[in-house]
């Protein structure tokens, strides 16, 4: 056992850091507004100008084919620098990995590198108005047409899909629960868009509307009726590693313990919060090294997904309080309400608690 | 960067659990003061730490995390830490070290109150001083643990002890932290296995919410806490050793008390009785979190030491 980095990896780092350094803009206006939406695209292009918005993904796509631990090391460098939230997070987290493991080379090679660039920015289209923690009750439905499939349904929830390009989910192809569904993407010019401002006021959210939009057989990802079983590995993700890494909660902290100095109580909270900080990015680094030697990670990412949602929380409520109403001034604000969403997305935490009980602890159903 | 034990570490853990499970039952923490120590002394247990060129493994800190969240989870009566890691780092260089493997030590810091488990040990390390059984009147102190026993000493005779108590004291931290994470494993496993048995309005109990959303609660403090005690392990002698001994202990405190109070809870009044085996286990997670510094103590001292060190890794 180690924890020692290669020169090669502490080589990535400064040259990370450097260039953030000499990059990373002032404040962009919210990601959810045209003009920051437009300014945090402007933002991934430069990323990827850099071939630094997904280092990790092979050269081919527009990464540098760098290892898990040297994209962990990207992350905290790029979250200690205050650089901006990533616009294309859906695509890049979520439906790239996917892709990777489940798409065919005609999507991956057509699809990744205009995601790597934001010439696409990718919106997730999960959840129903009747549909949420029971994800599998969804009732959007596929059917068979041409050469393809014409989509119809209500998708809600959609986080970035008021200005993003394109759009991936499940829709139903057969009334069997979780056999049934299956893996599309699209463009989102032909849907009908309704923006949901969020807390803050912005439109993070949309509804959308399906009214027979045709999705060519090449746009549907895996097998048809195994939407559900992909989606899952997915999900898997966004749990775990690829959604939230250490990095920004590591920065967080040491904000965090900077702010706590007076008050000895409010101190205290402040160091668990580092030290949790800390907890979650040395376990990271222990589930990378699983990872890299061929282990799947499975429900464990649920803890994850509880403790790096519940310590996000944990520490901008802090912040609220060591900074009363001087909050409204600072990111601070922003940061709470962004971190309150945290327990609920990707699966509510009541639901990542049922799974630990269930699947990792054995628990009767 | 490769944080993963190797398979020399685990293989010494399975073979201390073993040891344990054939010499440490839960029925032997009712009748004995020292079960399994001849076994884990035969073994080369309590000399692994110790330097080749005085009969030991000369091993480091780290090879022994394993092994000891073992003893937490077999809650192994008797001065463990202070035996197989405290004792090799403050007899460095005096003729005591070598024979240490079959000896039994305990110790007390300057600045700690009491002395654990002074009744079985063969030699005190009091402050910077080195005292004998023979030499040495023992004071029982009461305490919540019944198989880690608290006394005042008195001594009229001692030997100095040359350099400093640092290391050991933060190896013992850290070495306290990874019993711990086993005493919590250990809490967590035995009340998930009563939680799947126990059935009331003809369900198990487990299978309610209320009950599962506890226990998943005590799996996260459990799973985050291990990796800093093994941080904290590699990086003894490092700049930021001392910040991540108390993170360590802190946060294995924290998991382990949690471990504790849940697993009462789910237990019900039976947990609550001297009839349970539980009881040895809610007894050494509240007194080995109490040991070589609370939590709250350890938080302030990492508050203190937050910016001084660069993160390790």
């Amino acid at each position: 056992m180690d924890l020692d980095f290669t020169q090669a990896e502490q080589d990535f780092r400064i040259e990370v850091r450097d260039w953030l350094a000499d990059h990373v803009p002032a404040a962009l206006p919210s990601m959810d507004t045209r003009e920051g939406f437009a300014a945090h695209r402007d933002w991934e292009a430069t990323l990827a100008g850099a071939r630094l918005s997904v280092v990790s993904w092979p050269a081919e796509y527009g990464g540098r084919g760098a290892s898990l631990i040297e994209w962990l090391i990207f992350e905290e460098e790029y979250w200690a620098a205050g650089a901006p939230g990533r616009v294309s997070q859906n695509g890049i987290f979520l439906l790239a990995p996917t892709l990777m493991r489940f798409g065919t080379a005609e999507q991956r090679a057509l699809l990744l590198p205009r995601m790597a660039t934001a010439e696409d920015v990718w919106a997730q289209a999960w959840s129903e108005p009747e549909a949420g923690s029971d994800l599998a009750a969804l009732t959007s439905r596929a059917e068979r047409a041409d050469g393809g499939w014409r989509l119809h349904g209500h998708k809600t929830w959609s986080s970035r899909a008021a200005y993003a390009t394109h759009g991936f989910g499940l829709f139903r192809t057969s009334d069997t629960r979780h056999r049934g569904l299956t893996y599309f993407m699209f463009p989102l010019d032909e849907v009908n868009v309704r923006p949901i401002a969020q807390l803050d006021g912005e439109n993070g959210f949309a509804e959308l509307h399906f009214d027979g939009l045709f999705v060519p057989d090449s746009m549907v990802l895996g097998d048809v009726g195994e939407g559900w079983r992909i989606a899952m590995a997915t999900t898997s993700s966004e749990r775990g590693l690829a959604l939230r890494s250490p990095g920004r909660f590591t920065a967080t902290a040491d904000r965090l313990v900077k702010l706590a100095t007076g008050d000895p109580v409010l101190a205290d909270r402040a160091a668990r919060c580092w030290i949790d900080a800390e907890a979650y990015r040395l376990h990271t680094y222990a589930t990378a090294r699983r990872l890299m030697a061929g282990a799947e990670i499975g429900s464990a990412t649920s803890m994850g997904k509880v403790f790096w949602s519940e310590l996000d929380l944990r520490m901008h409520a802090l912040a609220m309080e060591l900074l009363g109403e001087h909050a409204a001034a600072t990111p601070w604000l922003d940061g709470f309400l962004f971190a309150l969403a945290g327990p609920i997305y990707a699966g509510t935490n009541e639901i990542q608690r049922n799974i630990i009980a269930e699947r990792v602890l054995g628990l009767p159903r | 960067m490769n944080f993963a034990f190797t398979d020399d570490q685990l293989a010494l853990a399975a073979t201390v659990r073993d040891v344990l499970r054939a010499h440490c039952p839960p029925e032997s923490l009712r009748t004995e003061r020292g079960p399994a120590w001849a076994q884990l002394a035969a073994l080369g247990f309590f000399s692994v730490l110790v330097p080749a060129d005085a009969d030991g493994l000369g091993l480091e800190l780290i090879d022994l995390i394993p092994a000891l969240e073992e003893t937490g989870r077999a809650c192994l009566p008797g001065p463990v830490v202070e035996t197989a890691v405290a004792a090799p780092y403050l007899l460095h260089g005096t003729p005591e070290l070598a024979k240490l493997g079959s000896l039994r030590v305990t110790v007390r810091f300057d600045g700690h109150p009491h002395v654990p488990d002074a009744d079985l040990a063969d030699l005190l390390v009091i402050g910077r001083r080195l005292v004998s059984r023979d030499a040495v009147r023992l004071a029982p102190r009461p305490g919540a643990d019944p198989c880690r026993k608290l006394f005042d000493v008195a001594y009229d005779e001692w030997t100095e002890l040359p350099g400093s108590a640092t290391r050991a004291l933060r190896g013992a931290t850290v070495a306290t932290a990874a019993q711990l994470i086993g005493v919590a494993r250990h809490l967590l496993d035995t009340t998930v296995d009563y939680a799947r048995a126990r059935t009331q309005f003809g369900r198990p109990i487990g299978a309610f919410q209320a009950v599962k959303h506890q226990l998943a609660d005590v799996a996260i403090a459990v799973e985050f806490a291990a990796p800093l005690v093994h941080r904290a392990a590699l990086s003894l002698d490092r700049p930021s050793g001392e910040r991540d001994a108390s993170a360590a202990k802190a946060a294995a405190g924290e998991a382990a008390v949690l471990a504790a109070r849940t697993a009462l809870q789910a237990h019900g009044a039976i947990g609550y009785t001297h009839e349970l085996d539980l009881r040895f286990w809610l007894a050494r997670a509240w007194s080995l979190s109490a040991a070589y510094g609370g939590t709250a103590e350890h938080r302030a001292r990492v508050r203190a030491l937050v910016h001084d060190a660069p993160r390790f890794p």
